[in-house]
């Protein structure tokens, strides 16, 4: 998956074989077409002669429909299912990969909005554009040389008609590809928009924004419905003028055809002069001769969506973001007792770079790092768990380095108290027990002084709270989240700011509970701007 | 199906016009297409005929041709002006109905507002209104347009050639109806089921990244990440299902046209050997019938996507959320009042709650009983009181968007509910506990508060956070911030939403807790900032910190006041002099 290797050409490779049998199903269906149209043509020119309905021809007109619709449904689904499987593919890597590293490029709405919106663009190039171009090149020539063994006259106007349209499609391509990509972006825009929007409708409410907010939507879907029809005009506009091609194609041919068989027109046909049959062969194959290109067309704008997504699956791809080390799958905890140092670390924060003094934690203590915001506390936090490799110096943890192999089973052994609550859609008890343990719940509530915080929501545990924890304050949140901590009942604890949000007095019953923890053995880690915090533990000013 | 057919009427009305000139032209188009197939059939073999009897001098070519021509040509043009008007119609019917939507949202109570998740909700405003532009383009025009060519061409074969003809075919449009009736109705369940799995994914997604810390932690992340990815799987096994009953449908569908071109020249056969009709006009029902084919073919696809329509007409058309309290007047909000400085009145000016009580429904203890407190213009009251007290609940009746269950919240000597929103809005604002910050600068986060603020005004409310020092070398107004305001601390977080609410240039702030996550030098000298940028407010600040109670005038302790009296006794039982 190196840069040099862009996903189209990654996907083209995968599918190759599956769609190039789908493609010779295709065109064994395709070729029964003239040999319908032979039956149908013989059928109708025995009329004329007066000999009546050919039996034979009758079946093989019969004979010959069916089959081929069987063969194109194959065909169809072959390809379907080609493009499914390399699109699966590709979904989980994507999944894999974004799930595995922090400081993400993209933000969670777009990069969902990319695999499961956006990636079928990808389906529809593979099932629909790639088919179209074997037939392409192997049906117009088929039928032109059958057309041109009845008359040349008939081959000399397909041919004519027919070359003209690649060339109007790669100009009309080339402009599609621009306003596919200009859609595209006002798409992204407007789901930027709405998905920070959503998630403030309280802010909106009160800072009397909602009429602005919906008028500032309606301008961007306006903006994106005036895109689209640009991408339309540009697309119909192709269809069209291939219509038009197509069209006259086949009326020259049948106007060609009648007046020579009035024998009014004496060139173009062989030696023997052009018959009903004949006449009719010819009629029937020109519109198919056309319809292949006339696919191939309708599919270009498969073509420059999919390279519209493919390209920001490739900018996603090469986004230098920094992978979890070890990465997420669970692990063993790691033996040894629950100490953490670190020695000369320096951290990245965002674009700046920050010294983190040398410290030391051991079981039975409490250190908290404290110092104004920005200092880089959190990134302290996120480095002491193994979540981001230092840019230098020494991270040690029970004893050994804190490197990729290590981290997983480090971080088996934390419990993390953030500062903001994330609650997934679940239930308040099952976001309590992340790891399943069914520790002693009630006592762990009582520990942290949330009790009452749960007995006031409806249903208790039950209960399923807004995704920011909406419905609880934030001291109730907070309590929540230290009562988690304490059922876990952790050999490390790991806490950001854990008295924000609180009056002093359950700030005092917060640090008594991570004081608790301590005196009972525990590691326990703090970052925090509170004094009276700082004046519990061992502080390490930042 | 139902909310389908609403949708169809609310793309319909959006622009009849429009609508219905292109739904003509595509009859005309597919018309022609059939007509241009059966006329070139018929003068071939009419001129074949009369080649073969020697009259070929008398017979009339031009008309026929100069016909060929002019169908050639104008179903052509027809399919581009068809295309574009349908189209165009279609995506102004959608851009509207996101718009009503939103709208729709955003006057849901306060409690709705909060519980919401932004990943189902924006599903329902994008890919569940995109999912909609295939209800009319797809489905309602194609199957119109396939009846009225169908019924158009059995009516010209009746009358050109033979009865029989046309009624062979009919039964092959009837045949046609039943594969895409049945396809229609057997996909209903999978294309349901796969576009579920797909809101299912994208929703799973948001969650797993936004909690991705967490879960890294605690070990939950893998566990997630193999759900989601069994998700897509199921995904794609739903879609692969609704791909083999598409194939299954078209192979139908040619099969169909196979048996009608076979019975057509069987009985076509028949009546030229009889003598009752010529051989070029009983070619022409067999080209109809293969152009016929067309008409069909576009059907097709919507049939297949009809439950991924259905099901999200269903989401779209329902009310915005269960339980949501929508009002029933659909009018949009009416343009925000210019604020307008109280006249007068000072008797009547500033905030008064008085014997405001609250419970929550299912819980046993209420959370505010009998409280009464007024807070003058130029004033600060500090509300104090246990985490879990009701201080934030008390800041939100007083803001409007909660009602409390006894009482009565005035405002400028009005009742709260008597004010209409934005006049509300633009006289009192609130620092809610938790606030949220765009993705996007500085400037754009505060100009969320209003038009009104030119660039000096957002510079003096930064500096009076505090922020401006912060966030100078970062590029001050043109700093960016990611997704949620990330790449700012808790604490400048807070200054920021802070400076958005002192620019909506209150006469009535709400401040729930404003300097959490701040050292107290900062924490003293945004509070000081405050006081200095807006003195003319009333200030009511739901405080826990000493440095925010020795900034008030007066503090007033919530629990103890439960049972206090009057709205006076209250003011002065708990006053105490700050200065």
């Amino acid at each position: 998956m190196g840069k040099t290797d862009p996903l189209m050409s990654r996907l083209t490779r995968a599918t190759r074989p599956g769609l190039r049998r789908a493609g010779l199903w295709r065109l064994a269906g395709e070729l029964l077409w003239p040999l319908q149209a032979a039956c149908l043509a013989a059928v109708i020119g025995g009329w004329a002669t007066g000999k009546g309905t050919e039996p034979l021809a009758l079946a093989g007109v019969l004979a010959a429909g069916i089959l081929r619709s069987l063969a194109e449904a194959r065909a169809q689904g072959l390809a379907a299912r080609t493009a499914a499987a390399a699109l699966e593919a590709l979904r989980a890597e994507l999944l894999e990969t974004e799930a595995a590293r922090l400081d993400r490029s993209l933000s969670s709405g777009t990069f969902a909005a990319l695999v499961v919106q956006k990636l079928p663009a990808l389906r529809r190039y593979l099932a629909r554009y790639r088919p179209a171009r074997i037939r392409v090149a192997v049906i117009p020539p088929v039928l032109l040389g059958l057309s041109g063994a009845c008359s040349w006259a008939v081959a000399v106007i397909l041919a004519l008609a027919g070359p003209l349209i690649p060339v109007f499609m790669a100009l009309v391509g080339m402009a599609a590809k621009e306003a596919s990509a200009r859609q595209m972006a006002e798409l992204g825009n407007l789901t930027t928009l709405l998905t920070d929007r959503l998630a403030m409708l309280q802010d909106i409410r009160l800072l009397g924004a909602a009429e602005r907010t919906a008028r500032d939507f309606a301008t961007r879907a306006e903006t994106l419905r005036a895109r689209t029809m640009e991408v339309l005009r540009i697309a119909f506009l192709s269809s069209t003028v291939l219509e038009l091609f197509s069209a006259i194609g086949v009326a020259m041919v049948a106007v060609y055809v009648g007046f020579s068989l009035l024998g009014e027109l004496n060139f173009g046909a062989w030696a023997t002069p052009l018959t009903l049959s004949e006449g009719i062969f010819v009629l029937l194959l020109a519109p198919s001769f056309f319809q292949p290109l006339r696919d191939l067309a309708a599919a270009w704008h498969d073509k420059a969506e999919a390279e519209a997504v493919a390209a920001e699956i490739d900018a996603l791809t090469a986004a230098s973001a920094d992978a979890i080390p070890g990465g997420i799958a669970p692990a063993p905890a790691l033996p040894g007792p629950a100490a953490l140092s670190f020695r000369g670390v320096r951290l990245r924060r965002g674009a700046a770079l920050v010294d983190i003094p040398d410290f030391e934690a051991r079981p039975g203590t409490l250190t908290v790092l404290s110092g104004p915001s920005g200092r880089g506390k959190s990134s302290a936090l996120m480095a002491a768990m193994g979540l981001l490799a230092p840019e230098a110096g020494r991270i040690e943890a029970a004893g050994r380095p804190l490197t990729a192999e290590t981290a997983p089973g480090w971080r088996a052994r934390i419990a993390w108290l953030p500062q903001a609550i994330h609650m997934p859609g679940e239930s308040l008890a099952a976001f309590l027990d992340p790891r399943g343990r069914r520790g002693d719940m009630a006592a762990a509530l009582r520990r942290a002084g949330a009790r009452d915080v749960v007995a006031h929501l409806p249903g208790g545990l039950a209960a399923r709270l807004g995704e920011s924890g909406t419905g609880i304050s934030g001291g109730e949140a907070r309590r929540l989240l230290l009562a988690r901590a304490i059922a876990m009942s952790p050999e490390l604890v790991i806490a950001d700011e854990p008295t924000a949000d609180l009056d002093a007095a359950t700030a005092a019953q917060v640090i008594a509970a991570l004081e608790g923890l301590a005196a009972g053995g525990a590691t326990v880690i703090a970052a925090s701007h509170d004094p009276a915090l700082a004046a519990a533990g061992r502080e390490v000013a930042l | 199906m139902r909310p389908l057919a609403r949708v169809l009427r609310l793309i319909w009305s959006a622009a009849p016009g429009l609508m219905l000139r292109g739904a003509l032209l595509s009859v005309a188009v597919l018309l022609a297409g059939i007509m241009l197939l059966g006329l070139s059939g018929w003068f071939i073999t009419a001129t074949g005929l009369a080649g073969l009897a020697g009259v070929g001098i008398a017979f009339d070519v031009f008309r026929p041709s100069a016909g060929i021509r002019l169908l050639a040509l104008g179903r052509a043009a027809g399919r581009y002006g068809e295309r574009l008007l349908t189209h165009d119609a279609t995506l102004r019917a959608l851009a509207g109905l996101r718009v009503t939507l939103l709208r729709a949202r955003m006057r849901a109570d306060w409690e709705t507002l909060g519980r919401l998740r932004p990943g189902p909700a924006l599903t329902r405003l994008t890919a569940d209104i995109d999912a909609l532009d295939g209800a009319a383009l797809r489905l309602a025009l194609p199957v119109a347009a396939g009846l009225g060519v169908l019924l158009a061409t059995a009516a010209g074969l009746w009358w050109l050639t033979h009865w029989s003809l046309a009624l062979i075919i009919l039964a092959q449009g009837a045949a046609a109806a039943v594969v895409l009736a049945r396809l229609g109705r057997r996909s209903l369940a999978p294309s349901m089921r796969a576009e579920r799995r797909g809101q299912a994914l994208l929703r799973g997604t948001v969650a797993m990244l936004r909690g991705q810390v967490d879960m890294a932690v605690h070990g939950g992340l893998q566990a997630r990440l193999s759900l989601l990815l069994a998700r897509g799987r199921g995904l794609e096994r739903a879609a692969a299902r609704l791909e083999r009953m598409s194939e299954r449908a078209d192979a139908g569908l040619g099969v169909v046209t196979a048996v009608a071109v076979t019975l057509l020249l069987l009985r076509g056969g028949m009546l030229v050997e009889a003598g009752r009709l010529g051989a070029a006009a009983a070619a022409v029902p067999v080209f109809a019938a293969l152009a016929l084919q067309e008409a069909v073919a576009l059907i097709r696809p919507g049939m297949s996507g009809l439950g991924a329509m259905a099901d999200a007409a269903r989401r779209a058309m329902a009310p915005p959320e269960a339980g949501a309290e929508t009002p029933p007047d659909p009018a949009p909000f009416p343009a925000p009042a210019p604020a307008v400085i109280p006249g007068g009145g000072a008797q009547g000016a500033g905030l008064v709650l008085e014997r405001i009580a609250l419970a929550r429904p299912g819980a046993d203890l209420p959370v505010l009983e009998n409280v009464s407190l007024r807070v003058a213009p130029g004033e600060t009251v500090a509300l104090t009181g246990p985490s879990g007290g009701g201080k934030s609940t008390l800041l939100l009746i007083a803001a409007g968007v909660l009602a409390p269950q006894r009482g009565e919240v005035r405002i400028d000597g009005r009742p709260v509910a008597a004010w209409d929103e934005p006049a509300l809005r633009g006289r009192l604002a609130m620092l809610p506990q938790r606030s949220q910050l765009l993705a996007g600068t500085v400037a754009e986060n505060l100009a969320l508060a209003g038009g009104h603020a030119d660039a000096a005004e957002m510079e003096a409310v930064l500096e009076a956070v505090a922020l401006a020092p912060v966030l100078a070398p970062r590029g001050g107004m043109a700093a960016r911030l990611g997704e949620g305001g990330a790449g700012l601390s808790g604490g400048e977080t807070r200054r920021l939403a802070l400076a958005r609410v002192l620019l909506r240039r209150p006469s009535i702030l709400l401040l729930d807790e404003p300097t959490e996550g701040l050292d107290p030098a900062t924490a003293a000298r945004v509070l000081d900032g405050i006081r200095r940028i807006r003195p003319a407010a009333a200030i009511l600040c739901a405080a826990h910190r000493p440095e925010e109670k020795l900034w008030a005038d007066r503090v007033f302790p919530l629990s103890s006041c439960d049972k206090a009296g009057s709205l006076d006794s209250g003011q002065s039982a708990n006053s105490r002099n700050g200065a």
